[in-house]
């Protein structure tokens, strides 16, 4: 079991710039993000019934780095606070 | 008085006879965790690990796969078909390569689609330290084939699952 955070739905783009975090063309705020990085991913889109799913810890090579298109389907569980 | 004496002390004895039964047949899921459980203690390695240990324990691994086993995991571009005798081998030459190895699982969902056939999805997590000092910490969905050979049950086929595409 993975825990991650969702940061687009079905039919969004996520592109990573710099580090920064874009959806639909529009850079997300992520005060949750600890750590600087200087990720760079070109824009996808995320598919029917999926979700995109990054973790919090970023200071690592963006090869390293876990994250990526699930299927709605494998979320288990949400955060209780 | 008496009766409820007896009673009481047939219902104990009922009692330790299943909790008996239960030791010594373990349901065929227990069998199946049994060889995960093996699986990561001879996968696994500490610091201080002696040449004899490690040999014992390749040796080991072997013994839980199948006489041919099908394997696919593409980040490692180990796929295909191998014989229990090349897992050992990979897994000791792999084993070489790091100082502290951990292997655990979690999250085990066992079905049995057909007689002596157990399909298990399970989550393997590697943690360790390479020769060179660097830190592993790798989380991995697995969908594993086993096939009960002989009374047991050994590793036909491993697939790490694409769980999340870049």
């Amino acid at each position: 079991m993975l825990l991650k955070r969702v940061v687009a739905r079905e039919g969004e783009q996520v592109e990573f710039r710099d580090g920064k975090l874009f959806v639909d063309g529009k850079e997300i705020e992520e005060p949750y993000v600890r750590y600087p990085c200087s990720w760079n991913l070109p824009p996808r889109g995320v598919e029917q019934d999926g979700i995109y799913v990054v973790g919090d810890n970023r200071n690592m090579p963006i090869e390293n780095h876990h994250f990526g298109q699930a299927s709605k389907k494998r979320i288990m569980g949400v955060p209780l606070w | 008085m008496v009766k409820i004496r007896y009673l009481l002390i047939g219902v104990l004895m009922v009692i330790v006879g299943i909790v008996i039964a239960i030791t010594l047949f373990p349901s065929e899921e227990k069998r199946v965790k049994k060889q995960f459980h093996l699986l990561s203690e001879w996968v696994s390695k500490s610091p201080e690990e002696n040449a004899f240990t490690m040999l014992q324990k390749m040796k080991n691994i072997g013994s839980l796969f199948d006489a041919h086993c099908e394997l696919k995991v593409p980040d490692q571009s180990l796929s295909g078909t191998y014989t229990r005798e090349e897992i050992s081998t990979y897994a000791g030459s792999a084993r070489s390569h790091v100082s502290k190895l951990d292997l655990k699982f979690y999250d085990f969902d066992i079905a049995f689609p057909e007689k002596g056939v157990a399909k298990v999805t399970i989550t393997a997590r590697l943690t360790g330290k390479s020769t060179a000092g660097e830190e592993m910490d790798e989380t991995r969905e697995l969908e594993c084939l086993l096939r009960k050979i002989e009374k047991k049950w050994l590793f036909s086929q491993i697939e790490v699952v694409e769980v999340l595409k870049k």
